[in-house]
């Protein structure tokens, strides 16, 4: 019997017995996962950090057994937080349940690599199975594995499953509830005596520094990890360091380095392990090398990727328009019934239709963007295509921080932040995810397209003609990214303090996707969208409706109908208008709804604190309606064109086409203020905002997308940081471009 | 001294040693990256960078900051 094994009995009528999946990255666990616990998953955070927990029940005849996939990983180094997950659990540690058992999922077609994660976890002492799995594609690759004898061996099961076709499943589920209840444990490595003394020393020593409760396989990862997390209950970190330094100079002394001495032995116990046990039948030409010598080549490749990348832009850019329009056509729809119950109570109505259901509109709108990236993501993931892109791009991405994998986040970010946040997940680095994941909100998002068109299309075009409209345009796409990637280099230079891992990718065999495996993950991550940052979107929908919506006092209507007509009986005899207006469906009383409109929202919470907050941008050549509109436009920019369309009095239902509204901005001037009289859209205005535009997070839900994604404190800093930049870039363009005054015209 | 960063594709060489106390030596040595295993250079990236290596029927690609740390047995003992 082992002496480390801490096995919990598991009575009937208890917790059910939890089963942990370990294994690399890339070896099908999380299809074998799928198939054990069908739909029966939830997702959930790991206690303290943003690393999915992905948990699902197993229905058997022998009763429910709960199953756990840990994230993929190739060695039990707790230096980042992500990794430390895997030994949090296999230790019982942070109030989780410890396993009570531990199933293996190796790739079958790199057995000795897979093999190394057994190796070490066999220190863990738990109760453990092993499932060999992609069985097939090893046969295929020419290699026959002796699964007798490699249980033999190991002392543990070990079931042959093919997880694409689901060979095995049914002996790996038998096997899981005999190994529950007849325990097998692995063979735990021996030690030399340099590296024993070394534990011995330091277990005595952290024990002493006030971290009582720490385990031998523990002490092994602060010996071997450096910068272990265990040790951080422990406060005199140079007492420690010494200590470490000490038990190194130990295994220096016997001849070993420490940086390796881990990984030779546990290799070492693999090939006596393996000897007899794989068997290759010759190198045989493998697809995968003329394939790669086609995806990978210096021309070729770089075309195929683009032409991969364009594919997957269009899509989310064009292909998904229709099913946006038909979330939006559904939106409008449902508001217009649910108006038609509430016409009694106008407050109730508006927050109704204009807060909440906009809101739930607002979260849905983004689904078809998730779920078609989602789609190709995993599609492109499972056949090993990532892994190539990767490779591609890495050096364009590596200087400034981020990594070869940053391109797809960044590419959808073009599209939509939401998606391309979220698939910052397929980036393992947590450095070069959370530079990433801060980076993708500043691409040149399908929102940020209406007010580029309509004041490059008011100003721009007439003055300076199509060609010239066009290109500007166009350079409007990259002033994020270049803003964006300069700044991540300034981030990771100076103030990121997370250690960056090493870039190393593993170029995996290619595979045909499983349909089943792609539709899970695009069903999961549309789900997590709704459940996760869905709330806070409606939320932020209801607190921006109800500043716009009040104070909402009678006194306004009245207020701007008598100047309403007012105005019109300079043009015409006021009993004229009067006739007008007994008519709801005349122009003369739609223009009067608008006016009233106009007046609401100036007189609304929101538009009182525009004007007060308007001297902040004035420096940006900001007037106090462009203000309000601004400050609406933070919960989503795109509300920007209908804000102004109130505002100028026009109603809300304009586009960035209409040429009423093109009229007004260019007759615009100014009431008050030293510039009395003058236009206010003057070139270095229109500038500004659309450079303001370009650069500020006025986007709620892209705030609530990072903040379920990496935390609140760093939605927040990237929300000020990112609102901060644009307010600088925007003074900064409106004040140089003044002093150049051809551009005043 | 050589260094994985230097060899040629196509070449198969022996790893010495891995020149670093950090813990990205830890993270090399166990994807198989330890003094001994035989690797050879099998494609650089379009642009230069990363390299892709080939090892017990592995491919595996790193940057050449990480390749540099790795320090291969002086050429003429390959057999």
């Amino acid at each position: 019997m082992n002496p480390f094994s801490a096995r919990r009995s598991s009575v009937a009528g208890t917790k059910p017995c939890l089963v942990a999946l370990v294994g690399n990255p890339n070896t099908g666990k999380s299809t074998i996962f799928n198939r054990l616990t069908g739909l029966r998953q939830r997702i959930a955070n790991y206690p303290g950090v943003t690393v999915d927990r992905k948990s699902g029940r197993m229905r058997l005849e022998a009763g429910d057994f709960e199953i756990v996939d840990l994230p993929g990983t190739y060695s039990l180094t707790a230096v980042s937080h992500d990794e430390r997950v895997v030994m949090d659990v296999l230790g019982g540690r942070r109030n989780m349940q410890r396993p009570d058992l531990l199933v293996f999922v190796l790739d079958a077609t790199n057995l000795k690599r897979n093999l190394f994660l057994v190796s070490q976890a066999a220190e863990l002492g738990l109760p453990t199975l092993i499932a060999l799995n992609q069985c097939d594609a090893a046969r295929r690759n020419g290699l026959r594995i002796d699964a007798a004898r490699l249980s033999r061996r190991l002392g543990v099961p070990v079931i042959e499953t093919v997880g694409s076709n689901g060979l095995g499943m049914d002996e790996l589920k038998a096997a899981i509830v005999e190994a529950l209840e007849a325990p097998c444990f692995l063979p735990r490595i021996a030690w030399p005596e340099c590296i024993t003394a070394g534990c011995v020393m330091l277990r005595d020593g952290i024990c002493t520094l006030g971290c009582k409760d720490i385990s031998d396989a523990e002490v092994l990862r602060v010996l071997f990890d450096r910068e272990s997390v265990y040790t951080e209950p422990v406060l005199e970190k140079l007492r420690l360091r010494d200590l470490i330094h000490e038990a190194h100079d130990g295994i220096r002394s016997s001849g070993l380095s420490p940086g390796s001495v881990e990984a030779v032995l546990h290799y070492r116990h693999i090939e006596t392990l393996l000897e007899g046990v794989v068997e290759s039948s010759g190198p045989i030409a493998r697809t995968r090398e003329s394939v790669d010598r086609l995806l990978l080549h210096r021309v070729w490749g770089t075309l195929i990727f683009f032409g991969v990348m364009y594919a997957v832009f269009q899509s989310l850019y064009t292909w998904a328009a229709p099913m946006m329009d038909l979330v939006s056509a559904g939106t409008d729809w449902v508001q217009t019934w649910v108006a038609g119950f509430l016409t009694g109570t106008p407050v109730l109505q508006s927050l109704v239709c204009d807060g909440i259901l906009a809101g739930v509109g607002g979260v849905l709108v983004f689904l078809p963007q998730i779920l078609l990236l989602f789609f190709f993501i995993s599609v492109l993931e499972d056949t090993g295509y990532v892994a190539r892109a990767a490779f591609l791009m890495d050096k364009l991405f590596g200087w400034c921080g981020l990594n070869g994998k940053s391109f797809v986040p960044l590419l959808s970010g073009y599209a939509c932040a939401i998606p391309g946040v979220m698939a910052a997940r397929t980036i393992e680095d947590p450095k070069a995810r959370l530079t990433t994941i801060l980076m993708t909100p500043f691409m040149s998002c399908s929102a940020r397209l209406p007010i580029y068109i309509l004041l490059i299309g008011t100003f721009v075009e007439p003055l300076h003609g199509p060609y010239v409209a066009g290109w500007v345009l166009f350079f409007m796409h990259f002033v994020g990214v270049g803003v964006a990637l300069p700044l991540a280099w300034v981030l990771n230079r100076f103030f990121l303090r997370v250690k960056p891992l090493p870039f190393i990718l593993e170029m995996p065999d290619y595979r045909l996707p499983i349909l089943r495996n792609v539709v899970h993950r695009m069903w999961e991550r549309g789900r997590e969208f709704v459940l996760r940052a869905g709330t806070v979107i409606l939320a932020f929908s209801v607190i921006i409706w109800a500043l716009l919506y009040f104070p909402h006092e009678e006194s306004v209507a009245t207020g701007a109908r008598a100047e309403f007509v007012q105005i019109q009986s300079a043009e015409r005899p006021e009993a004229a208008v009067l006739a007008a207006l007994q008519n709801p469906e005349s122009p003369t009383s739609l223009r009067l709804a608008n006016y009233v409109d106009a007046a609401y929202i100036e007189q609304s919470f929101l538009g009182r604190f525009g004007k007060t907050v308007q001297p902040v941008f004035d420096p940006a050549g900001f007037d106090w309606k462009i203000t309000v509109g601004v400050l609406s436009s933070f919960p989503a920019r795109e509300v920007i064109i209908a804000t102004m369309g109130i505002i100028y009095n026009l109603g809300s239902d304009v586009d960035e086409g209409s040429t009423d509204l093109r009229t007004v901005l260019q007759k615009e001037k100014w009431t008050s203020g030293s510039r009395i009289g003058q236009p206010v859209y003057t070139m270095p205005v229109v500038f500004a905002i659309m450079v303001f535009f370009a650069l500020c997070m006025q986007c709620g839900a892209t705030v609530a997308v990072v903040a379920k994604e990496l935390n609140w404190w760093w939605a927040t800093a990237s929300f000020f940081g990112m609102t901060a930049l644009a307010w600088v870039a925007a003074v900064a363009i409106y004040q140089t471009a003044r002093m150049i005054p051809i551009l005043m015209s | 001294m050589r260094t994985l960063e230097m060899l040629t594709p196509g070449i198969l060489a022996r790893i010495e040693a891995i020149q670093s106390d950090c813990d990205r030596a830890g993270r090399l040595s166990s994807l198989g990256f330890i003094p001994g295993q035989w690797v050879k250079v099998i494609r650089l990236a379009p642009l230069g960078d990363p390299l892709t290596v080939e090892f017990d029927g592995q491919e595996i690609s790193l940057r050449r900051s990480e390749a540099r740390l790795i320090t291969l047995e002086p050429a003429g003992g390959a057999g």
